[in-house]
């Protein structure tokens, strides 16, 4: 199943925060930023178990992350990375001349895919190298 | 008898976040060097200070990149190296510096200077808005201790401290008791402007629900409603007049008001104008009441990056030193529109991890070039990096100033000896300014 029209954010959140602390490269990033939250009631459309992987695509890229249903909703029809690896391959890196990306607010649409792999960040970051 | 070898320290400055706590307790086995226990820190400020001991993940030996794989090697081999690519290259860029302490920032200008290089700090992906906004209309701000004492509505807007300044809302702005707010909580009313309920929002006693990336509307509507214009919409922002109309009420009949702002203004799609708009409502509510702002900031000397910037170059952030002197142009010299024209031929990162805070196409263009990276643990900027230089933790490992979000300088304590080889970011950069000096035949 998929989902479009999603508004993307991206943001701190406290287990992204602890993960970074001296554990940027391990699995535990992973399970902290590797993950996207979706709106309770737009996740029942998506037809599958929470934890399950999905390809988030936006005009930027696309990255696959696993699913979660949100704590902070509702927000329907929003979906939220935390800041990281996961996100900076979706987000729109265009500053309108003032230096800062613009990491909120992509247009993003997201697809269920039951065997996706989610990369670790050096993993990613080897996508990037090659 | 034996020998204690458990040591407590008290009122310990937390090295995590902008609020930049000041009543941690750390004991510390002083025979082994390792932290044992952390009183009073959040979550993430915890996991630093326990992080700081050894571990896979922490850097103690200088390495330099040989056939793709990072090998241990000497100071002078190290530092040789990485004078040698910054001395080469056109273009090198010195970026990071928020985690790390004012006396190695202030290294880090001279360096680039040397260098004729671009200096940056992650201001550039983070407040550079506010700060540009700033520049542009002023700041109506304070220290921290007047809004815990006086603020009576306390408003944040695109920002959700209970994740990314855990212990913010307890020590300054909710539920901490104040010389005229006596009874904490129930003294102050809790508005949340954001596009989620974030858990922030849960807890406050009005919660705004404005549409993504049209901060920049509502703000205006209520500078509108402000000056008694009457709003031709029902809505604005996907707020309800009613909704905007009773905030205004409430801005202007409190005794002390404050906004804190975060993210959620400067990485939409206004990014400056946000802060401008928002500043200007501050500065206008000012007519009716006393109402004051603060830039929620996350590294925890991000504020003194920009501080020590401005007072050595005249600029906070976005530095070009190409032509001897400083210029300063966000937008043309910020480390992320460099990256993405793919200008910069050799990165200098200190104490920060560009590779997962860039956008993907930035970060790509990063590891086109050799990197330089002056950091404690592995990370994806320094797992990639052609030399890693192993810094002891600033605030754990070694003393220094930091600046607090309200720029309130506080002295750094070192708890812990540094670990392995380790120095310290300025003893690493000032041996880097000898050597590039050298090479440069100065």
């Amino acid at each position: 199943m998929s989902l479009n029209n999603l508004i993307l954010l991206t943001g701190r959140t406290i287990n992204q925060g602890v993960a970074l602390e001296g554990g940027k490269t391990t699995k535990e990033n992973v399970r902290a930023a590797g993950i996207c939250m979706i709106d309770k009631d737009d996740f029942k459309n998506l037809d599958c178990l929470a934890g399950t992987p999905i390809k988030v695509t936006t005009d930027h890229g696309e990255v696959m992350v696993y699913s979660t249903i949100s704590e902070e909703g509702p927000h329907p029809g929003i979906i939220f990375i935390p800041m990281g690896p996961w996100a900076n391959q979706v987000v729109n890196p265009d500053s309108q001349s003032c230096g800062t990306p613009t990491y909120k607010g992509m247009k993003a649409s997201i697809e269920v895919v039951k065997d996706g792999k989610v990369l670790d960040a050096l993993q990613l970051m080897e996508l990037l190298r090659s | 008898m034996v020998e204690k070898s458990i040591k407590t320290f008290y009122d310990v400055v937390c090295p995590f976040c902008g609020t930049l706590c000041d009543d941690l307790e750390i004991d510390v086995d002083l025979k082994e060097n390792k932290v044992v226990e952390v009183r009073n820190g959040c979550q993430i400020g915890t996991k630093k200070y326990y992080s700081s001991n050894p571990g896979a993940h922490r850097y103690e030996k200088p390495m330099i990149k040989e056939n793709g794989t990072l090998k241990p090697v000497s100071w002078e081999e190290a530092i040789d190296k990485a004078a040698d690519i910054l001395v080469k290259a056109k273009r090198p860029l010195l970026y990071g510096f928020s985690s790390t302490e004012c006396e190695a920032q202030s290294r880090g200008v001279e360096l680039a200077e040397i260098l004729g290089s671009i200096l940056d700090n992650t201001a550039s992906v983070c407040h550079g808005p506010s700060l540009l906004a700033i520049q542009n209309v002023g700041a109506p701000i304070s220290t921290l201790g007047e809004f815990k004492n006086r603020a009576d509505l306390v408003i944040f807007w695109g920002s959700n401290p209970v994740h990314a300044h855990p212990r913010h809302l307890g020590r300054y702005s909710e539920f901490v008791r104040g010389y005229f707010r006596k009874d904490g909580r129930n003294d102050r009313y809790l508005v949340v402007v954001d596009p989620r309920n974030t858990h922030t929002a849960q807890l406050a006693d009005l919660y705004i629900k404005v549409n993504p990336d049209e901060d920049y509307e509502l703000v205006n509507a209520i500078r509108a409603a402000l000056r008694g214009v009457d709003i031709d919409d029902e809505e604005v922002s996907g707020v309800s007049k009613e909704d905007i109309m009773n905030l205004v009420d409430m801005m202007k009949s409190c005794k002390f008001g404050v906004l804190f702002f975060g993210m959620g203004l400067t990485h939409s799609k206004a990014h400056h104008l946000n802060i401008d708009a928002a500043i200007s409502l501050v500065r206008e509510l000012n007519d009716h009441t006393k109402f004051l702002l603060t830039p929620m900031r996350g590294h925890y000397n991000v504020t003194g990056a920009n501080t020590v910037f401005t007072w050595n170059t005249g600029y906070a952030y976005s530095i070009d030193f190409s032509k001897g002197y400083p210029r300063y142009n966000p937008g043309e010299f910020s480390s992320v529109d460099l990256l993405l024209k793919n200008e910069v031929d050799a990165s200098l990162i200190v104490a920060s991890d560009p590779a997962s805070n860039f956008p993907a196409a930035a970060v790509k263009n990063m590891y086109k070039h050799p990197i330089i990276s002056v950091e404690p643990h592995e990370t994806p900027t320094s797992a990639f990096a052609d030399v890693v230089l192993p810094a002891a933790i600033a605030g754990i490992e070694c003393e220094g100033t930091a600046y607090r979000m309200d720029h309130v300088p506080l002295r750094l304590r070192k708890v812990k000896e540094p670990i392995g080889e380790t120095l310290t970011d300025k003893e690493i950069l000032e041996r880097l300014i000898k050597k590039v000096k050298e090479k440069k035949g100065e």
